[in-house]
């Protein structure tokens, strides 16, 4: 992990009508680390991974990648090198597995390259492999997350942000997916991951923000905030 | 009338010629709407401005068929695109409820009309005789099979044809699939949205240009002309709304049916037998025969 700032949120509001889903989150995200935000139901995790990626309007504050200013577009957010793997995944049922890392490598000028991308994806889960030709809305619920990781991933993303990978899938296959994300991490791709399965974000990431009702509750390296008392108790589901 | 099988047979070459140009009409509307999900009801607007376009450019400024004809295709096009624009776009970016996108096409689709009306006049017209090969080949049994019937069949299979190779083998094509399944998760992708609606809409303005400058052939050319869409419409729902395979489908159908009935019925019975088929199908089967189900699109 370096210490060169990639992507940085400051003082992020964001409003739907009279709710104030955010207001005032800020985060940093260093190359090559990987950052979780957990939160309980309604916190605003999804709200925030859809404002950086261009979703929703921002009320108030900045994005920057790279010190830059973050697009509010999002297929200019895309091409400036962020993919987001959606909550409850969003794969294109009618569309092959195939034809699915097809349209998640739309932005890709470097054609030539991409066969390198499909062998990485099919290292990584090779159970797509096998279901190249196969209608992605027939898959289990664990390949579909797989699918859409992996779709995220064709983009060649700089930094792939992943809004709760593990939702409503069994324990044996969260572990199996969140130890690809550890093998793609360490290909040099950064990694912003929401989740409200705390433990298990907690395990693979660097660092953490607790997000509740829109504003910052606390931040650290995970594996103080696995120690802390009041995070045990609210989010991990063990009593102090 | 008398059940004879040539006139089966001329009924059912009848039909499919005019299935075919009901067809290119109603694949373009059942595009937009398999992406916006709204009724277009500008789509026989698009028509009649490819018409009309056609018409001046072949008897007011001289241009020969092929080039009258690209003109008029691309004035379609670039009506839908400004439509659009203009009318869709804004209302798209305030809310998600189509109902206010239904009602505006409504409105655009009078505004078209009445554009012709004050401009050119609403007298019926004719596209010039040789616009194209009008020779007629006599089959067997006094079946007869006009060079305009094999032409807007050929011409629809060609272009038909070649919307199926745009949405299979192209990257675009491979995103409007995507947007038509969640046009959101399109934009993750690295999609740009909006040019990809526009997009769309100019592929529907062409084929609808098609189709009127076909209509405009057999029958004539006013700025109503646009009100057959209806029919187009029917067969799109008949074959299930926003399914391409079910708008083709759904128009043959109803270009042999119209077809048929006149032949062995009569001709005032057309329509009877047309919203008739429509009233029976939703009633059996409201998706339509490619149609996803009802719940899930509307
Ligand atoms: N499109 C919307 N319109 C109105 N309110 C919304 C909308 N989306 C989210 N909200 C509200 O904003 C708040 C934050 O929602 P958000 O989806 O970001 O939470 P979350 O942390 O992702 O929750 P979950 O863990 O359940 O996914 C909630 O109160 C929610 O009801
Ligand atoms: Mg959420």
């Amino acid at each position: 992990m370096s210490e060169k700032i990639l992507l940085e949120a400051q003082n992020i509001h964001v409003n739907y009508g009279a709710i104030q889903a955010l207001s005032g989150f800020s985060l940093k995200l260093m190359e090559n680390e990987i950052v979780s935000v957990i939160g309980a139901n309604g916190a605003g995790k999804s709200t925030f991974m859809n404002a950086l990626m261009g979703m929703v309007k921002i009320a108030k504050g900045d994005i920057f990648l790279d010190g830059y200013p973050l697009s509010s577009q999002n297929y200019k957010v895309v091409r400036s090198g962020l993919s987001l793997v959606p909550e409850g995944r969003r794969i294109f049922a009618p569309l092959t597995v195939e034809e699915n890392l097809k349209i998640g490598a739309f932005t890709r000028k470097d054609v030539s390259e991409l066969k390198e991308d499909y062998d990485w994806v099919f290292s990584l889960f090779p159970r797509l492999q096998e279901r190249l030709k196969q209608y992605a809305g027939t898959l289990s619920g664990g390949e579909q997350q797989m699918l859409a990781i992996a779709r995220a991933l064709m983009a060649r993303p700089r930094v792939l942000l992943l809004d709760e990978p593990s939702l409503g899938l069994a324990p044996i296959v969260i572990r199996e997916i969140f130890r690809e994300l550890k093998r793609v991490n360490e290909r040099g791709v950064s990694i912003l991951l929401v989740e409200q399965n705390a433990k298990q974000a907690l395990l693979l990431s660097h660092r953490a923000y607790v997000l509740q009702t829109g504003r910052l509750l606390k931040e650290g390296l995970s594996k103080d905030l696995l120690e802390d008392r009041d995070i045990k108790a609210a989010y991990l589901g063990q009593s102090a | 009338m008398a059940f004879t099988f040539s006139t089966l047979i001329q009924q059912i070459i009848n039909g499919l010629s005019l299935g075919s140009v009901y067809a290119l009409i109603a694949v373009g509307y059942s595009l937009v709407y398999s992406i916006l999900l709204f009724s277009n009801f500008a789509h026989g607007g698009f028509l009649v401005v490819g018409g009309y376009a056609c018409y001046f450019l072949l008897t007011q400024w001289g241009y020969g068929v092929a080039v009258s004809m690209t003109g008029a295709l691309f004035a379609s096009g670039l009506t839908a695109v400004i439509t659009e624009r203009l009318a869709y776009k804004p209302i798209r970016e305030r809310t998600s409820i189509t109902l206010y996108l239904l009602i505006a096409s409504m409105g655009v689709n009078i505004i078209i009309e009445n554009l012709f009306v004050v401009t050119v006049g609403g007298r019926i017209r004719a596209l010039p005789q040789n616009t194209f090969p009008t020779g007629v080949f006599n089959l067997f049994g006094g079946v007869a099979l006009s060079a305009s019937d094999i032409i807007s069949l050929v011409t629809a299979v060609i272009f038909l044809s070649l919307l199926q190779i745009f949405l299979n083998r192209t990257r675009w094509g491979l995103a409007i699939r995507a947007a038509a399944c969640d046009i959101r998760t399109a934009g993750l992708m690295g999609v740009n949205v909006t040019f990809l609606i526009s997009l769309v809409f100019f592929v529907a303005g062409v084929l609808a240009a098609v189709g009127g400058i076909f209509l405009s052939v057999r029958y004539s050319l006013y700025p109503q002309l646009g009100s057959i869409t209806t029919k187009a419409f029917v067969a799109a729902v008949i074959g299930g709304l926003g399914s391409l395979p079910g708008a083709v489908v759904g128009s043959l159908i109803l270009g042999l049916a119209e077809m048929l009935t006149a032949g062995f019925i009569s001709s005032q019975m057309r329509d009877l037998v047309v919203y008739s088929l429509l009233v029976i199908m939703l009633l059996i089967r409201p998706a339509g025969f490619f149609g996803k189900t009802i719940s899930e699109k509307i």
